[in-house]
């Protein structure tokens, strides 16, 4: 029994799953198509975490005769991404068990159920399609799923998410299908390996070209700046754990899909290529984490955070092409490595704060951190699992993105005094961007998990707020452990994700030496458990432990109410203030005097306008050329029949003329 | 045998003489302004008296609250461990990688920030918020600090960087010391970036935050900021005279550094109770200019240090 | 005058805290008084350091003016291990002044609740003590006793900077007799 058939066996099942949730009646079949998704996305899980420590290079799964012979194939890269994707969309399935369940009034269950379920199959789909063909069938399945998935709870603002996506998720794959296009001469069914070979004789500007369409294609969909703007609008509205699968493992289909085109299929870039990625990546993190401080509602601080993470991941990406680019492998496969660590804990951390993020929407009926608040009191378990992947999220030692960060910046440190003072410069720019962006992003999350889980509720509905069940809670202390688990293994991690060809030209069979010694993060977390035990056992020995009294916090005086509490507007104040030039927000502060003759005596409301600058000054320009160019050509519909057919045979008469 | 003799003798020295740094930089303080001051063992005390005492909880708490107080003192152990501070070559060099160091002073500081905020009053989360915006600010400064430190010396662990920088032969170390010493003061809830000594919440950050501990929980608290005082006095002092670290474990050398820690820590406390009698606080909300200073100067060194490397 | 100049008359110098000899008659029995406190203090919590959350009570201010001067550079109460705290949780003594009005009842009241035992209250003025000029008045609760138990009472309208210290020395001989 080999594990190419585990594989179909798990696209089967999940397959099933959906086709199950289509034909079921009305309220039923919701329980039996989750389990059935969970267990088939788990056996796709184990089958290619199976297949990863075989040590196999690649595995062919099918060589199938539908989809124009496509070959379903699983390579190390992809492999890795099967595996993320499935061990995310299992746990998400699990927690759809019970979360669905408390909102069958809001969403239609057995569509939600059968769309999730073709979501992950797009998914599973983009990562073995062997050809461009298949990639994009699965790349449009996977899209228009989540596409309609935004909008499943039908309110008006997810419709105009799910369309602005819509309209810039379609943008991209026509990008990506330009992209193939012109790399293939017009043929789709060429299968990545061919396409390589083919892109070797193209012009160096026609590959460039390329290498620009997909980048746009691939950034649009990972949320890269400028072309972030639909990421924060449509992450939030969708269902939590579609979030959690669309913020979590989407975004990675993106990143795997640019990995394979810029590093296995066009041949290695220029260094102006590279440098493109570094500066949409680091323009990304610093975008994407100054908002993720600044936002006061829960999905959207995620979903601003993910375009920081992506950011870092493509900021590493592009110092990879770049060292590469200047011949420097060694450094570049670390680089590399450090990305894809960092997108396996990002993998992680991000689904299960978003699934996270839904228990917190629950109990406070509402996104707003600013009426959630006191949540650690209450769910005391589960806080803890939020406090671990918040804490992950910040990139602090001990969790996985630490682990990820510390080889990059250890590897761009030691290699930095060997480059040309261009590079260096460059170099030194990604060094302490990222360095800003780490201390902000642990803003962000310090501030998510301090005004969401500590304090007093701010709100009637977070006061009694029940622990979230079984079967919602575990998935994400799971996704707590691996967290903590793929800090633990980082070191065995990117030894496993370098034992087989992890790209065509490219591989790496490298070992992962950092200075003064090697990597420990197991000696670390020992040392960081001794003391935190010393400490203990010194509070045991020197002072009484029950020697305490509760009373209310000292309030000088007069009763303080939660309305008192610090906001997380408030909090964020002075980073609001510090970036005010990028941010731009809007004060307002309006004064109506209650009494006529005193004008000291007056009512003040205050609010905060946060504006997105990108979307302001960018989309909306675009959106109104596009409507006035639409006007004008609406002059030509003046409803005379001769005129329309004149006008169709003038379009014939062009279209020949450069046909021909 | 030898290295981990070494590590203890550190460790055990810097958390005996952790309250006196504190209670030095006081009573220097108080010379300047005229006063006798208390004595410069009066922190030993209080803390004795703090374990003593009953602690009372506010009911807005959490767990989280009772957990501030073991982290953030365990962090400060953590880098005591980790650290060049009286010999070199201890027996978690290893640990000390300058990415991890920055990590575990931004975890304390994350935990610190928590307790802040789970008191439900203004005060602890005026407090958090402005700790939390200076560590996030602090960091760029500190990596590129660090950097300099790492590209002038080719090693990562603060132990090897503090062993080999010769601050003679590499100029580009000067800005990075300087920025070394910003880095210190705003780590450390000094001059110019809080008042240390203030009674107006207003004004506060660290004491803010730690308004609402009591008992024991605020003597773990003080005396992790004691141990953070002394530790970054001890590494201000460790760059510029490398030379004061013992290397083996024979009892002369020990003898010796320990002698010398503590003409450390007193010079370095007067020093440092001098810069506060002679500057004032800076505005909070310029703090971005003197972070931005310091991320200058770190910068500056890695410049100088990469054009002295390729040159 | 040169910095160096300034420092050595700093540290080495004659102290604007005047030592005990030099100090005027009246006050010998301040610095008495401090000495005395100091080794009450030392019995009491196996040390001498004691931190002091004022409370202002509705005084007249008269109070507050004393206790400012007791931290000043010529009384010095530092010296004695003796400090201001900004939270009552941090407090081992509380301090209050002023003729409790009602609008301060609760906050002297939740003021002595939040502070953790073992902790001294000390009545500091004539209107603490006994509701001074206001006592009957509708707008004050009178004497401290009414709100919290009182373990000192520091008459004085306002009491000078030796009297505070001396009634603390009493409220800690107090203190220690009890337990």
């Amino acid at each position: 029994m080999n594990l190419s058939f585990f594989v179909v066996l798990s696209l089967s099942g999940v397959f099933l799953s959906a086709l199950i949730s289509f034909i079921s009646a009305k309220g039923q079949g919701h329980r039996a198509v989750v389990t059935l998704l969970a267990l088939s996305t788990g056996l796709g899980a184990f089958s290619s975490a199976a297949f990863l420590l075989s040590g196999q290079s690649q595995l062919t799964i099918t060589q199938s005769a539908w989809l124009f012979g496509t070959p379903f194939v699983l390579s190390v890269l992809s492999a890795l991404f099967f595996f993320l994707l499935n061990t995310v969309a299992c746990l998400a399935s699990v927690y759809a068990m019970k979360y669905v369940e408390q909102y069958t009034e809001v969403y239609n269950v057995r569509v939600l159920d059968g769309l999730m379920a073709i979501f992950v199959l797009g998914m599973q789909g983009v990562l073995l399609a062997g050809t461009p063909f298949g990639f994009l069938v699965f790349w449009e399945i996977m899209s228009l799923s989540s596409f309609f998935l935004v909008m499943a709870d039908k309110e008006a603002a997810s419709v105009r998410a799910a369309l602005f996506y819509l309209i810039m998720t379609h943008l991209g794959a026509g990008a990506i299908l330009a992209g193939f296009m012109i790399l293939s001469n017009g043929s789709l069914l060429e299968s990545f390996t061919r396409l390589a070979i083919l892109a070797q004789h193209l012009p160096p500007s026609t590959l460039f070209g390329v290498f620009l369409l997909f980048l746009f294609g691939f950034g649009s969909k990972a949320g890269l700046v400028p072309f972030h703007v639909w990421l924060p609008e449509a992450h939030p509205q969708a269902p939590s754990h579609i979030s959690a699968l669309m913020s979590g493992v989407m975004l990675k289909m993106a990143l795997y899909g640019f990995l394979v085109m810029t590093f296995t299929v066009l041949p290695i870039g220029s260094s102006t290529a590279a440098l493109i990625v570094i500066a949409l990546g680091l323009l990304s993190a610093v975008y994407g984490v100054i908002y993720a401080v600044i936002e006061r509602d829960v999905k959207r601080v995620l979903a601003f955070s993910s375009i920081e993470n992506m950011g870092i991941i493509f900021t590493m990406l592009g110092v990879a092409m770049l060292t590469q680019s200047q011949g420097m492998s060694a450094f570049s496969h670390v680089a590399l490595g450090a990305a894809l660590l960092f997108a396996i804990a990002h993998a992680f951390f991000k689904s299960g704060l978003f699934m996270g993020a839904g228990v917190m929407v629950h109990a406070a009926h509402s996104r707003s951190l600013e009426v959630m608040g006191g949540l650690s009191k209450r769910m005391p378990a589960f806080s803890g699992a939020m406090l671990i992947l918040a804490l992950a999220a910040a990139a602090l030692p001990p969790f996985s993105a630490f682990m990820a960060e510390w080889t990059f910046v250890q590897n761009l440190v030691a290699n930095l005094s060997t480059m040309s003072p261009f590079i260096q410069g460059v170099l030194v720019l990604v060094l302490v961007t990222m360095a800003l962006v780490g201390g902000l992003a642990l803003f962000a999350m310090i501030k998510l998990f301090g005004i969401g889980f500590l304090a007093e509720p701010r709100s009637e509905h977070v006061a009694h707020a029940k622990a979230p069940g079984k079967l919602i809670a575990i998935p994400i202390y799971l996704l707590a452990a691996c967290s903590v688990l793929v800090g633990l293994l980082a070191p065995a991690i990117l030894r496993t994700i370098g034992y087989g060809d992890l790209t065509v030209n490219y591989d790496l069979h490298t070992n992962i030496v950092l200075g003064g010694g090697s990597m420990n993060p197991g000696k670390l977390l020992a040392l960081l458990v001794a003391t935190f035990f010393l400490v203990l056992l010194l509070r045991r020995v020197l002072s009484n432990v029950k020697h305490e009294r509760e009373y209310h916090t000292w309030d000088c005086g007069q009763p303080i109410t939660p309305g008192m509490e610090f906001t997380a507007t408030a909090f964020s104040a002075s980073i609001r203030f510090f970036f005010r030039v990028i941010t731009r927000t809007k004060k307002n502060v309006i004064t109506t005097p209650i009494i006529a003759s005193n004008p000291w005596i007056a009512s003040r409301t205050f609010s905060l306008e946060l504006r997105q600058i990108w979307y302001d000054d960018l989309y909306v320009p675009i959106q109104n050329a596009c409507l006035w160019t639409s006007t004008q050509v609406r002059k030509l519909q003046n409803g005379v029949i001769q005129f329309y057919i004149a006008l169709i045979f003038i379009a014939l008469v062009v279209t020949l003329a450069i046909a021909l | 045998m030898n290295s981990f003799l070494l590590t203890l003798v550190q460790f055990i020295a810097v958390i005996l003489v952790a309250p006196f740094v504190t209670g030095l930089v006081r009573m220097c303080k108080a010379r300047f302004q005229g006063r006798h001051g208390a004595s410069p063992f009066l922190p030993y005390i209080t803390y004795a008296t703090l374990l003593k005492k009953q602690m009372v909880i506010s009911k807005s708490t959490s767990w989280v609250f009772r957990l501030v107080p073991f982290v953030v003192l365990a962090t400060t152990l953590f880098l005591v461990c980790v650290l060049p501070l009286l010999v070199f070559g201890g027996a978690f060099v290893s640990l000390g990688h300058f990415m991890i160091v920055a990590g575990v002073l931004a975890l304390g500081a994350a935990f610190l920030v928590m307790g802040g905020l789970e008191s439900a009053s203004a005060f602890g989360g005026m407090g958090a918020s402005r700790e939390m915006t200076l560590a996030s600010l602090v960091e760029p400064a500190m990596i590129a600090t660090f950097a300099t430190f790492s590209i002038v010396t080719g090693a990562f662990t603060v132990d090897a960087m503090f062993a080999n920088a010769h601050i003679l032969t590499s100029p580009a170390l000067i800005p990075a010391i300087a920025a070394l010493i910003m880095v210190a003061l705003a780590e450390n809830a000094r001059y110019p970036v809080d008042n240390p000594a203030t009674h107006l919440e207003l004004t506060m950050v660290h004491e803010a935050m730690v308004l609402e501990y009591s008992g024991p929980y605020l003597a773990m608290l003080e005396y992790a900021s004691a141990v953070k005082l002394t530790i970054f006095s001890l590494l201000v002092a460790n760059i510029l005279f490398p030379m004061t670290l013992a290397v083996d474990a024979t009892l002369v050398a020990i003898l010796i550094t320990i002698a010398y820690m503590i003409v450390k820590v007193i010079v370095v406390s007067f020093l440092l109770a001098l810069l506060e009698s002679l500057i004032a606080k800076m505005r909070f909300y310029r703090m971005q200019e003197y972070m931005t200073i310091a991320f200058f100067f770190a910068l500056a060194g890695l410049v100088f240090a990469l054009i002295h490397i390729t040159l | 005058m040169s910095f160096p100049k300034l420092l050595k008359r700093l540290f080495l110098g004659p102290r604007v805290t005047e030592k005990q000899e030099s100090f005027l008659k009246t006050d010998k029995e301040f610095e008495a008084v401090g000495a005395e406190l100091k080794s009450i203090v030392q019995s009491l919590y196996g040390g001498r350091s004691l931190r002091i959350r004022a409370v202002d009570g509705g005084s007249t201010n008269a109070e507050e003016n004393e206790l400012t001067a007791l931290s000043n550079a010529y009384y010095d109460i530092d010296r004695f291990g003796l400090s201001f705290v900004a939270s009552p949780r941090h407090a081992d003594m509380v301090w209050v002044t002023g003729c409790v009005t009602r609008n301060l009842e609760r906050a002297v009241k939740t003021t002595y609740e939040a502070a953790p035992e073992p902790c001294i209250v000390v009545a500091i003025g004539d209107g603490a003590c006994t509701g001074g000029i206001w006592k009957d008045s509708y707008a004050v609760v009178g004497a401290l006793e009414n709100v919290i138990p009182v373990h000192i009472k520091i008459p004085g309208d306002p009491p000078t900077p030796t009297q505070i210290l001396r009634g603390v020395l009493n409220a800690l001989k107090q203190s220690s007799s009890k337990s």
